[in-house]
């Protein structure tokens, strides 16, 4: 059984009097440890689809299963704490509290969740270490670079060992270098975590790193198919910086977690 | 989200605002600040007033007069016992004096006393706490006939009529040792002798001219007094007018508490007679200064009405700043209830920090103004003002205006921010990420 089965799901905006259809009717499986690139030009309702997953948004129709649990059926509160256990958040401008520091940003989604301060720091720390930030756990946002901004953005969104983690175009507002090495941490981690993680990018480049791209065009899935570039070539898959060093450090937080 | 945490949010979230924290929290310390120094001066004032008329008089002794008015039932015998059947009182008693003037001398050898000879209840006077300086009150164990009790400066009012006033440091006459005789006075010079009759004095009393009656004279048992008086007339002549009736002028009722003084006085009132108490006094100036309380209490609440809509105006400012936050910690699986708790933590917070420095500054003013008010006299704890007053304490706080001032701050705090809260809990998370 898939951990997430998207069935007949419509969306149907009104502004004024006008329908805006932003999701047709889309079906969709997405199986646990699946890294999933929903790709699209803007204004395709990649966005719209990946809300509606994540409970943020509700349907004009049909239903999202996670695991066995209809999200469309849930109220605010009981989505906000299947939320805290099971989702994470990865977002295109990071959306960080500029008040507070790296750690206290990354150990939120863990207070929401009532870990202890003791520990939610600790986890917060080893988690900032995972993402090279090290060095950086006491500075505010305005502090750091877009990319570190989004490595910290990363750190929470992993941070709570969500089952699924979603990032709605996370390197939309970093450079060609930058962009690859977010990529990479990001991907990096799901695998090792072997979390499921639902990127959604209008970018081609970007979809390599997924396992599978869904391909959407107006509210339609017009493709869905195993990346070709990891499939055709494996000298092709994606090289793995740092990735020694994250590996450890992700593996024993896993551990201590569990 | 663990209480904790909760609160550790909301205070950082107001300490990352400082100033306008601060500005907000002033407008709470000086809303509490009126609320807190109005009541305690009203408190003050309260205290200052009933030290004042304690010191002028026995508070539960209600004064009963009945010249002069026709519609008046007579204040006889019968309507003292009806006094007496009251519910609250205690003690009741006729302030008789014989209707003519000289009727009776007092002699102690060649000394006479020609003062005021009054009659009372002695039970009455006792139960009304009279004090005595020397010896006792007659009682039913003394009978009551030639029994006299004197004012303080009884022996004093002794002269000898040979030698007219003469003024001397001791008194003329040792009143509870040497031999007291009371000569029924003749208006006509006759060979007859003037009937006497031996006294024997039971007692003095302690000065207090607060007291009515006053215990200056000598007293006498009512009923004695009025048997020596049917005595005179017959020894004189004088024939008793029928058609009057016979009617006190003058009664004294004690209340077992200050608080049925009004309604027993009510009560005495409609059987026609004038009253007078302490509660005529008492009564305007509590009112008065009630009304005083009212206005300065109510100039309070509108500075700490104010103050709300300084509360309710920061936490709205602060939740437009943090829409997106918001947005960004519901998403990230912050309930509903939580944000909500933390806005209100917030709000309360003000309220609550507002009210604890209000009564700091408080304790501070009432602080200056008592030291103000009670210092001109140099003395360090000097209580008596120049009027002989008592003006210890025209500012009291104590401990329930401060709890109650730190429990109505908060719930300022929190009324003002529950408004703002459920807009904050309302914000649509998606819409608020959504917005660059
Ligand atoms: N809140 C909204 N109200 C009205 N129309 C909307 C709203 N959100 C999205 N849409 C419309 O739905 C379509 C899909 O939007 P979106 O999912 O954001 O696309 P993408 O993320 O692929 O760029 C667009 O045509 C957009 O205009
Ligand atoms: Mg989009």
């Amino acid at each position: 059984m898939s951990l997430i089965s998207v069935k007949d799901i419509r969306k149907v905006y009104r502004v004024d009097k006008e329908k805006v259809v932003a999701l047709n009717r889309i079906n969709l499986e997405i199986d646990a440890g699946e890294i999933c690139c929903i790709l699209g030009t803007s204004g395709s309702g990649k966005s719209t689809l990946l809300n509606i997953m994540a409970g943020l948004e509700k349907p004009s129709r049909g239903a999202v299963m996670i695991g066995k649990v209809d999200i469309v059926k849930l109220n605010e509160k009981q989505l906000a704490q299947f939320r805290q256990k099971n989702i994470g958040f990865i977002f295109q401008s990071y959306n960080l509290m500029p008040t507070m520091t790296a750690v206290e940003n990354v150990a939120m989604p863990l207070m929401f969740k009532g870990v202890l301060k003791r520990i939610r720091v600790r986890e917060a720390k080893r988690m900032l270490k995972a993402v090279g930030l090290g060095s950086r756990m006491l500075h505010k946002p305005t502090q750091m670079s877009g990319g570190q901004q989004q490595r910290v953005g990363i750190a929470r969104a992993f941070v709570a060992h969500p089952k699924i983690v979603f990032a709605d175009e996370p390197t939309g507002n970093l450079d060609s270098k930058t962009t690859r090495e977010v990529m990479e941490m990001i991907v990096g981690i799901a695998r090792e975590h072997k979390e499921t993680l639902i990127l959604v990018t209008h970018d081609r480049d970007i979809a390599r790193y997924a396992d599978r791209i869904v391909h959407l065009v107006d509210g339609n899935i017009v493709s869905d198919e195993p990346n070709q570039s990891i499939m055709a070539s494996t000298e092709a898959a994606p090289p793995q910086p740092a990735a020694s060093e994250i590996e450890q450090n992700v593996d024993m937080t896993a551990d201590r977690l569990a | 989200m663990r209480l904790r945490d909760m609160i550790v949010m909301s205070l950082s979230n107001l300490w990352k605002r400082k100033i306008r924290t601060l500005l907000t929290v002033t407008g709470v310390v000086i809303g509490t600040c009126a609320i807190v120094v109005m009541i305690s001066l009203g408190l003050g004032m309260q205290k200052t007033m009933q030290d004042s008329l304690a010191q002028m008089g026995d508070l539960t002794i209600i004064s009963i007069y009945s010249y002069g008015n026709v519609t008046a039932e007579p204040l006889d015998d019968e309507m003292l016992e009806t006094f007496r059947q009251l519910k609250y009182v205690q003690a009741v008693t006729p302030s008789y004096t014989p209707e003519n003037w000289g009727s009776f001398t007092i002699k102690s050898g060649k000394y006479e006393f020609s003062g005021q000879i009054t009659g009372v209840n002695f039970d009455a006077l006792r139960l009304m706490g009279y004090e005595m300086e020397e010896g006792q009150m007659p009682d039913s164990t003394t009978g009551y006939t030639d029994m006299v009790v004197f004012g303080s400066r009884a022996g004093f009012d002794f002269y000898n009529p040979k030698k007219g006033w003469t003024n001397s440091d001791t008194p003329n006459v040792d009143v509870m040792n040497d031999k007291l005789e009371l000569v029924i006075n003749k208006t006509e010079e006759t060979s007859k002798k003037a009937p006497t009759h031996k006294l024997t004095a039971t007692g003095v009393m302690v000065e207090d001219w607060s007291r009515n009656p006053s215990p200056y004279g000598v007293f006498m048992d009512v009923n004695y007094l009025r048997s020596l008086e049917q005595e005179y007339k017959k020894l004189n002549g004088i024939k008793e007018d029928k058609e009057k009736v016979f009617s006190y002028n003058n009664v004294y009722v004690k209340v077992d508490d200050m608080k049925h003084v009004a309604e027993v006085e009510e009560q005495i009132k409609a059987h026609g007679f004038e009253t007078s108490s302490m509660e005529t006094i008492r009564k305007p100036l509590e009112d008065q200064a009630r009304q005083q309380q009212m206005i300065f209490g109510g100039l309070g609440a509108i500075s700490l009405l104010v103050a709300a809509l300084g509360i309710t105006n920061t936490m709205i400012m602060s939740i437009y700043e943090r829409t997106r936050e918001i947005g960004v910690m519901k998403v990230l699986g912050c309930v509903v209830g939580d944000i909500r708790a933390m806005f209100l933590m917030e709000a309360g917070g003000i309220g609550l920090l507002g009210g604890i420095i209000g009564v700091g500054v408080s304790y501070g003013i009432s602080f200056l103004i008592n030291s103000l008010g009670s210092g001109g006299g140099g003395d360090t704890g000097s209580i008596w003002g120049p009027g002989g007053m008592s003006i210890g304490g025209l500012s009291i706080i104590p401990w329930w205006l401060v709890l109650g001032a730190l429990i109505f701050a908060t719930l300022i705090g929190l009324i003002s921010g529950f408004s703002p809260a459920n807009r904050a809990v309302k914000i649509s998370a998606l819409t608020a990420i959504k917005q660059e």
